[in-house]
């Protein structure tokens, strides 16, 4: 996989007192408005998770991914990680999760381009 | 060794994405490297991939930036920003005034950080240029568009850019070539890395053919899509094909004699040079004594490309393009 691919944060899976929180990069060579990228589906040990109550966590903030495509001004700065916070999905530390996430770029100065970007890999819970 | 009289050769940072994606570098680690490197002095930034603070860079992070210039030696040429319009994805772009004040901004933060121009883009449309222009006089910075595949000198978006900057007669406005709109073939390597993520030979021959044809890219890439699915080749294979409808263009490389005379900044875009000092894809032999003997004394930025489907070393990418047009600018 080539960085630019990447979707999977190093800092991967962690289970919280929100629930679990997964690590994901922008998979692009540029920071991009976080309006402009889709989490287009995740699922975990092969079942797909219902995405409705999920939150982005980014540099201190935190909005519903339901409300990810009005985030025009917040900035994904592409060296960074973004945080998709799953208050429905309950996993303890130490565990072992196979992760398949995709997420969906639009650039913004390319009308009409999507790119898709699945990604699956075995983490272990922080 | 280049002089101050001709064409001088820099890079861009952006060669090195692999490298700052996987966090080998921060900005500091990065500018140091090229420095010690002597990649430089002369280099080229893209905003938004490389300074987290940007569209709207503070006074504070745009001091530490100037203190690294000291530090490094290295000299910020030129800052590439960006024409952000479709900030919603299958909706409409943002209207005018927004567009003109997001360069505007950008303009700011790179002046602020000390750089001489900046590139833009096309789908900035033209008719806002009039709005613009005045603030970069204001500023005293230059613009150049960069004129990227499937752009090229003959391309309408590049001639009516061309009347426009006629009619506002101004010295901050110009062209940023990127070579790729002129590219000979399809570079080997990235055939080799669709090839490697499983397209079959077919789908390859395919791109090749309608990569020739003409037409704009998104409908070249609709084509062999359609061709594609419709033989039953699996839809990422079909993505990683269509890289190449996005990034190249096979416009004839003497046309770039028709935009010397504007041209102020160079984007050398290359996908992988040999140790016989030669680019796949694109003929720089025929490209550059048109840029030399025509006048141009602003920098070529080594920029490679090849990280958009390869791992190679950018480093050694790098050195090795910068190797091969001092030789041809020197002949």
């Amino acid at each position: 996989m080539l960085p630019v691919e990447r979707v999977i944060g190093e800092e991967g899976l962690a289970a919280g007192p929100e629930g679990a929180r997964l690590a994901m990069r922008l998979p692009w060579y540029r920071s991009l408005p976080f309006s402009t990228v889709e989490v287009g589906a995740l699922a975990i040990d092969g079942r797909a998770i219902d995405l409705s109550g999920a939150r982005i966590e980014y540099d201190g903030k935190s909005w519903p991914l339901a409300e990810n495509g009005e985030q025009v001004n917040e900035f994904w700065f592409v060296r960074d990680s973004a945080f998709l916070v799953l208050p429905d999905v309950s996993i303890a530390p130490g565990e072992s999760h196979q992760v398949a996430l995709t997420v969906n770029v639009s650039p913004p100065y390319i009308p009409g381009m999507t790119r898709t970007n699945p990604q699956t890999a075995t983490l272990v819970a922080a | 060794m280049t002089t101050a009289s001709g064409p001088q050769v820099g890079v861009t940072l952006y060669s090195f994405t692999n490298e700052w994606l996987t966090r080998q570098f921060d900005l500091p680690s990065l500018m140091h490297e090229v420095a010690r490197r002597g990649l430089g002095p002369n280099i080229e930034i893209i905003g938004f991939q490389n300074f987290k603070e940007f569209p709207d860079v503070s006074d504070d992070f745009a001091a530490r930036f100037r203190d690294l210039v000291a530090e490094t030696g290295l000299n910020p040429v030129s800052c590439a920003i960006n024409s952000d319009r479709f900030l919603k994805p299958g909706q409409q772009p943002i209207d005018d005034a927004s567009l003109v004040e997001y360069h505007k901004r950008q303009l700011r933060s790179a002046k602020k950080m000390g750089f001489s121009l900046v590139r833009y883009q096309f789908a900035l449309p033209v008719e806002l240029l009039p709005e613009i222009a005045p603030y970069a006089e204001e500023l005293d910075i230059r613009m150049g568009v960069e004129v990227h595949a499937p752009m090229w000198a003959g391309h309408p978006a590049v001639q009516a850019y061309g009347e426009m900057y006629d009619k506002l007669n101004t010295p901050v406005l110009g062209w940023i070539p990127d070579f790729g709109g002129t590219a000979s073939r399809i570079p080997e390597s990235m055939l080799n890395a669709a090839r490697a993520a499983g397209a079959a030979e077919s789908l390859l021959d395919k791109l090749k053919e309608v990569w020739l044809e003409p037409g704009m890219s998104h409908e070249k890439a609709g084509r062999l899509r359609e061709w594609a699915l419709a033989e039953g080749h699996a839809p990422l294979h079909i993505q990683a094909a269509s890289l190449a409808f996005f990034i190249l263009s096979n416009n004839d490389p003497r046309s770039w004699a028709a935009l010397v005379d504007r041209t102020i900044h160079i984007h050398g875009k290359f996908y992988g040079v040999g140790e016989d000092l030669v680019e796949e894809a694109i003929d720089y032999a025929t490209i550059l004594p048109l840029f030399r003997d025509g006048g141009f004394t602003g920098t070529i930025v080594s920029e490679w490309e090849g990280h958009a489907y390869d791992t190679r070393d950018a480093f050694l990418q790098v050195e090795r393009h910068q190797a091969m047009c001092r030789k041809i600018l020197a002949a």
